[in-house]
């Protein structure tokens, strides 16, 4: 009798977890299921910082990591000398990081060059933080990072700093 | 006999009731990963729209003076030297931000941020008695948790109280895009 009791309240509980998990997914509202098809991203024209137009197809193939940032934004610059160690160690094997930069030409400039930064970065202006809405960013914050297979998907967006063991782990299943 | 039947009962039982576990720790280990992989939607979930981690609201002290107000959320910054003032008609003479809590930026050295609340007196060049001033505030903030927002322009209009009237109620901005940003 104490035994069923016991899993009836283990039942319910594994309902009430079901349900928490049911509501997380559905208060989402398009955030994973983003409404931005990797085509898109792909085939969007930005001006990197010399301003010649640069569409990301250039890189397709590659596993590509897509991270929209800012000079004024501080978890944005911390993350980044991480992304260059990735791509120094994984460029070779076929991954590509791009920056989409919210920001102005001569900040994007002086900060990539302090940091020697190693990937293009593109210049996005507001344009590209609606984009990144798009993508399942509800309030355009940054940084924010979307992650393409070989194949052009979208397969990974995260708002927030990314975990190194996280994008490591996702960058070499990947590859 | 009757004997061997409780026994070989009991440990069917016990069989099942092990399986059943089996099963619920499955389910728990499979319902765990999935809130686990909605983390990064949870902290979505967490943030508060730009406007709102950052309520800004203004009203008319006196015939010459506005007092601006950022109500800032719990776990929210904004930066000191990223807050600009406007007025139209007419000019500010001047707007004295208080000091900020010094913060170590990696690459920017000492800045100052606000917590909480920024309260700002705002002084017109000209007094306007009873007349209506468009206010804009120019804000750019971040979240503990490890995001920043685009810088946001905010704007109220108000009316500012005749020549020795009462102060007015505060006016709550709403949302309104920057446009410098291209």
């Amino acid at each position: 009798m104490t035994r069923q009791r016991w899993l009836l309240a283990a039942i319910g509980a594994v309902a009430v977890l079901a349900g928490a998990a049911w509501r997380q997914i559905v208060d989402d509202g398009g955030s994973s299921g983003a409404k931005l098809a990797g085509s898109t991203l792909l085939a969007l024209a930005l001006p990197d910082v010399s301003g010649r137009e640069q569409t990301l197809q250039q890189w397709k193939g590659k596993v590509i990591v897509v991270n929209f940032w800012a000079t004024w934004c501080e978890p944005c610059r911390e993350e980044m000398p991480r992304f260059i160690k990735l791509q120094d160690e994984f460029g070779g094997k076929g991954l590509q990081f791009v920056g989409i930069a919210i920001d102005q030409s001569e900040k994007v400039q002086r900060f990539a060059s302090d940091i020697h930064l190693n990937y293009p970065t593109l210049l996005g202006g507001y344009g590209a933080i609606e984009l990144s809405k798009s993508a399942g960013n509800r309030y355009g914050a940054l940084p924010f990072t979307v992650v393409l297979n070989r194949a052009g998907a979208i397969v990974h967006t995260q708002l927030g700093p990314v975990k190194d063991t996280q994008l490591r782990s996702m960058i070499t299943q990947l590859l | 006999m009757a004997s061997n039947g409780i026994s070989t009962g009991s440990v069917r039982k016990r069989a099942i009731d092990r399986a059943c576990l089996l099963r619920l720790a499955l389910a728990v280990a499979s319902i765990t990963s999935t809130l686990g992989a909605a983390s990064a939607v949870a902290q979505e979930a967490k943030l508060l729209p730009n406007e709102r981690a950052f309520a800004f609201s203004a009203r008319g002290v006196n015939e010459r003076t506005i007092e601006a107000r950022f109500i800032i959320a719990d776990g929210y910054y904004l930066y000191r030297d990223r807050i600009k003032f406007t007025v139209e008609p007419g000019a500010l003479a001047g707007a004295t931000l208080p000091p900020g809590k010094l913060k170590e930026d990696q690459f920017f050295g000492k800045v100052e941020t606000y917590r909480n609340q920024l309260v700002v007196k705002l002084p017109l060049d000209v007094a306007a008695p009873g007349g209506a001033v468009t206010v804009g505030a120019e804000s750019q903030g971040c979240a503990d948790i490890g995001v920043c927002y685009p810088p946001q322009l905010q704007k109220v209009t108000l009316s500012l109280p005749a020549a020795g009237g009462r102060p007015g109620m505060p006016v709550e901005a709403a949302p309104q895009k920057k446009s410098w940003l291209q």
